[in-house]
């Protein structure tokens, strides 16, 4: 056998890492593409938590009245404040969870009545760990990133008018056509695709690379974590200390002038603990809103003394080190730059799933002429190929608009009802791949982007018919206009192409 | 913060559509003809003139730490949205161009 060249040897791999990989990059990418505004697709999910103009300082107010009256013995209480994003007030006891808490009603007081729901943080979990156990997840993900970062870089190697067709796109010639679309979706916003897959991997640097923690620190993450922010050992894990002797009753400071400080030291705040309220080591910690910079700042706070509102310890600076680490997660979980940023990654992140999507047709569209030559083995491959393409691209598309009519039709007081929506998007994603083996493969792309299309459509409908509240505006347009785009999809897939429809015949049959 | 990126944006898909008609093909593709090499050497200039231009519109939207995320983010969109239109409807994506640009003049008078 002849000696291959590089650019054979990468194409051979592009093409393969990426058809096995892309199927799993797909979900990844579509899925971190809602994950940009994932708040804003949990508000949709919950619609029993009502608009309001109350700031911080006064929900903190609400909140700390509701606990003092209702919870005046905890050991703990947690508050988390609405923000520009979410108008969520939510209150909660003891150890603080994440994401855990009862909503309130921040005009009245009262605790709400909100439908349990898998929320928005369903797809950002998705994302990373694509619903497997978490670990595991991390690693499967963790591997497709790698193939991704391989794929661009043989990628741009195999390219081989990467300049000279900048701006080449030529619609309606087949394989061409389907060529110049990835080429384009790859190189135009190839800046993009590098950094998200590369800060994606810096994110769990700890998971995939653990060597350098295991050697210095036998593995401990706790003291890892304390030497990477430079604390001393005292000011770690505050709160969890035994009570050495129980402080006498003391009444707590004013939250509000407290507030003041932290957020003119922070910058806008997510949420507030007390530990100890009422008594005379009562201490405040309060935490900032991720996105008043790019540095990712999960787990900094500053705390507070609850009785006489002493600062007793400022937030932490990173050392270089961390900084660095936590710069580049940041620049993947894009909570800064407000809401214009967030806009560009999510437009950057669908431009990702287009090249993912088109490199997968791609492969296909390119062996329908000519795997009669591959034998029976290479047709079933081929085949299958086409079938799951379907169902990863199109069925994926169905079943995250589906978990949004699950979460709006399942009834209210179904038992694990977050359970059952992750339940009914598993389940369409499965029968998309039925429908996609029993259909012509290209009357099963049309129906299903079809349907997906319709469901996009409807969905503001359904808001209407069935809870009739809420204020959804900018999310409602952007399904629509997605909703449009697929139909347009589907229709142009109705379309008989000459030179296609003949190529279909002549090789399903 | 909102006029600074619509500037940035304007700018780079202007940018991008000098860049784009400094290259023979898509100058033919709009224009039926080719270029005259000293346009098309001015063409590429502006483009990259533009483009840096762009690079300062997000730096003075976001900062120095978040515009040039921003900034290529923003080249990266005008880019592919001019490609897309471009083989349907040349002119009009040239004309978009232009006409973006008092459109952001009268924004920045009456804000």
């Amino acid at each position: 056998m002849k000696q291959k060249t590089i650019t054979q040897s990468l194409s051979w791999l592009h093409t393969w890492s990426g058809l096995l990989f892309g199927w799993v990059l797909f979900a990844i990418f579509l899925t971190g593409t809602l994950a940009v505004f994932d708040k804003e697709i949990d508000n949709w999910l919950r619609p029993e938590i009502p608009a309001h103009s109350l700031d911080s300082r006064e929900a903190a107010q609400t909140a700390l009245d509701y606990l003092q009256a209702r919870h005046p013995h905890a050991r703990t209480w947690n508050i988390g404040l609405p923000n520009e994003r979410a108008p969520t007030l939510s209150v909660s006891t003891g150890e603080q969870r994440r994401g855990g808490g009862q909503a309130l009603d921040p005009e009245t007081g009262e605790l709400l009545q909100v439908r349990e729901t898998a929320g928005g943080g369903f797809f950002f979990r998705f994302h990373f760990t694509l619903n497997l156990p978490r670990l595991l997840g991390i690693w499967v993900v963790g591997l497709a990133a790698m193939a991704m970062l391989a794929a661009l870089v043989s990628g741009i190697v195999i390219h081989k008018k990467f300049f000279k067709e900048f701006f080449t796109f030529r619609p309606a010639k087949g394989q061409r056509s389907w060529l110049d679309a990835h080429n384009a979706t790859g190189v135009l916003v190839l800046p993009f695709h590098l950094m998200i897959t590369y800060t994606g991997l810096v994110i769990f640097y700890l998971i995939y690379m653990p060597a350098a923690s295991d050697a210095l620190f036998g593995g401990d993450r706790e003291a890892l974590n304390r030497a990477l922010r430079g604390m001393p050992e005292q000011h770690a894990g505050q709160g969890r200390q035994p009570p050495q002797e129980v402080a006498g009753p003391a009444p707590l400071t004013a939250l509000p002038p407290l507030l003041a400080e932290a957020e003119r030291v922070l910058g806008p705040l997510a949420s507030l603990s007390i530990h100890n309220p009422g008594r005379g080591d009562a201490r405040i910690e309060v935490r900032p809103l991720l996105g008043n910079r790019i540095e990712l700042t999960k787990g900094q706070s500053m705390v507070f003394d609850g009785v006489t509102g002493k600062v007793l310890r400022a937030p932490a600076e990173s050392r270089p080190s961390l900084l660095t680490q936590r710069v580049l997660a940041g620049m993947h979980f894009a909570q800064f730059g407000g809401y214009p940023m967030r806009w560009l990654y999510f437009v950057c992140g669908l431009a990702s799933c287009a090249m993912i999507a088109t490199g997968l047709v791609l492969f296909t569209v390119k062996r329908r002429r000519r795997h009669d030559g591959e034998g029976a083995l290479g047709a079933a491959l081929y085949t299958g190929a086409e079938r799951i393409n379907v169902s990863v691209v199109a069925g994926l598309a169905l079943a995250c608009v589906g978990l949004l009519w699950a979460n709006r039709l399942l009834p209210f007081e179904l038992a694990q009802r977050g359970g059952w929506e992750v339940r009914v998007f598993f389940l369409i994603w499965l029968a998309t791949l039925l429908h996609a083996c029993l259909r012509p493969w290209l009357r099963a792309w049309q129906e299903q982007l079809g349907l997906t299309a319709a469901l996009c459509l409807g969905l503001p409908l359904l808001n209407v018919v069935t809870v009739n509240r809420g204020d959804y505006i900018p999310l409602e347009v952007t399904i629509l206009v997605i909703g449009g785009l697929l139909a347009a999809c589907a229709w142009k897939i109705g379309q008989p192409a000459p030179e296609r429809a003949l190529r279909v015949r002549t090789e399903v049959n | 913060m909102g006029l600074a990126i619509a500037t940035g944006l304007w700018l780079a898909y202007s940018g991008m559509i000098a860049l784009c008609l400094g290259l023979e093909r898509h100058y033919k593709q709009v224009w039926g003809r080719p270029p005259s090499s000293s346009r098309r050497r001015a063409l590429r200039a502006t483009g990259w003139l533009a483009l840096a231009a762009s690079f300062a519109a997000s730096v003075a939207a976001w900062g120095w730490a978040m515009g040039p995320i921003g900034g290529l983010g923003l080249v990266s969109l005008a880019g592919l949205a001019l490609v897309l239109v471009l083989p349907y409807q040349p002119r009009l994506a040239i004309g978009t161009a232009v006409a973006g640009w008092p459109v952001l003049a009268l924004a920045t008078l009456a804000g």
